[in-house]
């Protein structure tokens, strides 16, 4: 999504100045005109008649009633918005000017909109856009947590393939605390706790013994899954009152949470979610802007240069792995106290990994990481709708399509990527 | 560093030998033991055991201890051992992966009789059924198939097969009279046939109510003569249940009928949020879920019994390779009791599904499914 915002980069700038001008860039407009293709082929194919859309939930303050759209003409219009910025996007590649993430953000959401009004046309069933949105959130917190963990362990230089397992740790721990406390709060303590134990793991073995981080992670992956179904099995299966179903209330903030629309869908929430909120704020101010960040990025990038400047090396790297480890552990939380479950086998299901895919895609940044996770999230929830809306397609293929939009997102859209210089890679004075 | 990485791999590999063998010693004489509801008829009475029996099973990834079919299974195994001393040995599986090795290890363990719960287990079953002739394999959920899907007979293999579409139907005509808002919904797991065998039953049975009655009642989620619909793509991520039950309850649905196991119990979450009503699969899920109080009745499927049934045979020498088929007649699947819900179903919708399962038992009505065993 933000592959091509980065295009003069500052090596291009310096040596346009001395050669002759660069070729244009036509990437982001290709790639748009590829879409308003796309959407128009779905215009087309649009059946005759309205789409019912819904935005109101039913405790909204203010009820705005169903109401329905015609399917082609809105389609057709749509067409027309993204035509428009694939044009817009040619003229400022023309002039070799930047272009901004609006448009392309303005040709994804009509595109996705047209695919909307395409498979909802002509039916009794409405779409219900809080509902979408909502979804996807619920989706997209998990893996928000997950990449920005991996964004804090990866930008000071270790890989984090244990994101999975600290997932899945948090998800136990916030369970079986919270059972035993009687109090769902108490699991969103202990969560991260069992996130940091993964995490010193890995620094233990990643840092002081400078194993292949990747081995360390995917046993530490394998560790963690055996560990917590053995305790499911066992412990928790005589002891049932240790796996309870406590659940995170949802507490919705006053005014903003009647906003129409987004009211609902970002204010209306538990705890977790607005720390996650939060997080991403601060770790986006954080990384970029202050002197831990500054340090973790040197850390990642160039340790011996950090090392010169009396930055100790692996002491940050243990720090911020045992940090990134407590954000995903917390992200566990979400599996059971924050959705109201108890712990099941496995449950996690290899959202962790998804995750990872999200911090690339994201760049390494925790906005970017976002936006992916949101992306994947929104992916799930289409799939979601399409089977629940009887769209014609095969139920195996509509299962393909959130890791359909992994690949195309991760090998398509990410373009160049450049992770941090020293990741991987065991300091040695 | 050579240390370390030892230190890893032993407590990996510990960990999964504990869990492996977690849940092998237990009798199913837990709280859910009681879930087989209507099928508890054990006689208990002694039979000739064959020398050197040995009943064994192998889970599918979800475990004993998924409150579904392979727990219902590992319950049935424990009564035969209980009823009558059988040597029994009971392997979990944790990924896809681990079928074979652990057909195999029950192999070299001495077992005779070796079940496989779940249609997942088929192609590691027929494997090992072909290159130990000598060895009686039971199959839970599948018949056997070749790489081609033309279907494919051992002798040694006996399918241990349910016609759920008739304990379906009378859920979803129960469903269909049961809903205040017209639209009820069901998902499933993964999109094979014997998840999509209680779809096609659930929708059969709106249809039905719907002409009887001349009512609209929609179903969402699964389209019969199509055969697509919802499905949340494994059965483990619980949160996918959620989400899939919320899109339903978007567009109206009051009563969801989820049939991916343990993914059931983040539909519940979500029906019980939104104020609607759940109906079970497999077991009886207001013993089996602490979500009693929202479940209008559970569409059972009595795995245990047909495991212990099958057991007694294969201990007697009578195994045979001829499919078992699971039916209201023989009692192999059924709808459970209302419970909770006693007060609520009107009278002449129960007893007309009592008709109902009465004339599929007679024969006078059948329940069509491509996916019928």
């Amino acid at each position: 999504m933000t592959a091509t915002l980065d295009a003069p980069t500052p090596a291009a700038a310096t040596a346009a100045a001395a050669l002759p001008a660069p070729p244009p860039a036509y990437r982001t407009p290709i790639v748009l005109a590829v879409l308003a293709v796309v959407t128009a082929v779905m215009a087309l194919a649009t059946p005759a008649g309205a789409t019912n859309v819904r935005i109101s939930t039913n405790t909204d303050l203010f009820q705005i009633p169903v109401f329905a759209v015609p399917g082609r003409a809105t389609a057709w219009l749509l067409t027309v918005l993204v035509l428009a910025a694939a044009a817009y996007a040619f003229v400022l590649a023309r002039g070799r000017r930047r272009i901004p993430v609006w448009v392309i953000v303005v040709a994804g959401v009509c595109a996705l909109l047209a695919l909307l009004v395409l498979i909802s046309a002509g039916k009794t069933q409405v779409v219900p856009v809080t509902g979408l949105l909502a979804g996807t959130l619920f989706l997209a917190t998990p893996l928000v947590f997950g990449a920005l963990s991996g964004v804090v362990c990866e930008r000071v230089g270790i890989v984090n393939i244990a994101i999975e397992g600290q997932l899945l740790a948090g998800a136990f721990a916030a369970a079986v605390v919270a059972s035993m406390a009687g109090s769902a709060y108490v699991g969103l303590i202990a969560a991260p706790l069992a996130g940091v134990a993964v995490g010193a793991l890995l620094a233990f073995f990643s840092i002081r013994y400078q194993v292949n981080q990747i081995i360390v992670g995917v046993v530490l992956n394998v560790l963690v899954v055996g560990l917590t179904s053995f305790l499911f099995s066992t412990v928790l299966r005589e002891n049932p009152q240790l796996n309870s179903r406590t659940a995170l209330p949802t507490l919705p903030i006053p005014l903003l949470s009647e906003i129409p629309l987004v009211g609902p869908v970002l204010f209306r929430q538990n705890l977790l979610v607005y720390l996650m909120y939060a997080i991403v704020i601060a770790l986006q101010i954080l990384i970029f802007r202050s002197r831990w960040g500054l340090r973790l990025r040197a850390v990642g990038e160039h340790p011996k240069a950090a090392d010169t400047v009396g930055i100790d090396v692996n002491r940050t790297r243990w720090r911020n792995t045992l940090l990134g480890g407590a954000v995903a552990g917390l992200g566990g939380a979400f599996f059971t106290v924050a959705s109201g479950l108890a712990f099941g086998k496995e449950m996690t299901a290899g959202r962790g990994f998804i995750a990872l895919a999200a911090m690339i895609l994201g760049r390494w940044s925790p906005t970017g990481a976002v936006a992916a996770a949101v992306v994947f999230g929104l992916s799930d929830q289409l799939r979601i709708l399409m089977a629940t809306l009887a769209v014609p397609v095969p139920s195996q293929f509509l299962l393909m399509l959130p890791y359909v939009v992994t690949i195309l997102a991760v090998a398509g859209f990410a373009g160049k990527v450049r992770a941090p210089a020293a990741e991987g890679i065991p300091y040695v004075k | 560093m050579k240390k370390s990485l030892v230190t890893v791999a032993g407590a990996t590999a510990l960990a999964l030998t504990l869990a492996a063998c977690g849940s092998a010693p237990d009798s199913g004489s837990d709280a859910t033991g009681e879930a087989t509801g209507g099928a508890e008829a054990t006689t208990a009475e002694a039979i000739d055991v064959v020398d050197g029996f040995k009943a064994c099973m192998v889970s599918d990834a979800g475990g004993y201890d998924d409150q579904s079919f392979n727990q219902s299974g590992k319950e049935g195994l424990d009564r035969a051992a209980a009823d009558w001393g059988i040597a029994t040995n009971a392997v979990e599986s944790t990924s896809d992966a681990d079928y074979g090795p652990n057909i195999d290890s029950l192999i070299d363990d001495g077992c005779t009789y070796i079940i496989g719960v779940g249609f997942l287990l088929a192609p590691a079953i027929a494997e090992a059924a072909q290159a130990n002739p000598d060895i009686e394999f039971g199959l839970i959920d599948s018949a056997l198939s070749n790489p081609d899907f033309s279907p494919l007979v051992l002798d040694n293999v006996k399918p241990l097969l349910f016609n759920t579409a008739e304990a379906a139907f009378l859920a979803g005509y129960a469903a269909a009279g049961m809903t205040q808002s017209g639209t009820v919904g069901t998902f499933g797991g993964l999109p094979i046939d014997s998840v999509e065998i209680f779809m096609d039953g659930f929708s059969d049975g709106i249809t039905q109510y719907n002409e009887d009655n001349g009512a609209s009642v929609t179903l969402l989620g699964w389209d019969k003569a199509a055969q697509t619909g919802s499905f949340t793509g494994d059965f483990d991520n619980q949160a996918n249940g959620t989400t899939v039950t919320q899109g339903f309850i978007d567009q109206g649905a009051d009563i969801v009928m989820p049939v991916a196991g343990p993914v059931g119990l983040g539909a519940a979450t979500a029906l019980q949020s939104g104020g609607g009503t759940l109906i079970w699969v497999d077991s009886d899920g207001f013993l089996s879920t602490d979500f009693g109080d929202i479940t209008l009745t559970s569409v059972m499927k009595q795995i245990g019994q047909a495991v212990h049934d099958s057991i007694k045979d294969a201990a007697e020498g009578n195994f045979s390779n001829e499919a078992y088929v699971g039916t209201l007649e023989n009692g192999g699947v059924g709808l459970a009791p209302w419970h909770d819900f006693e007060s609520k179903v009107p009278a002449e919708l129960s007893a007309k599904i009592d008709d109902y399962k009465q004339q599929i038992i007679d024969g006078t009505f059948t329940v069509e499914s491509e996916n019928t065993p």
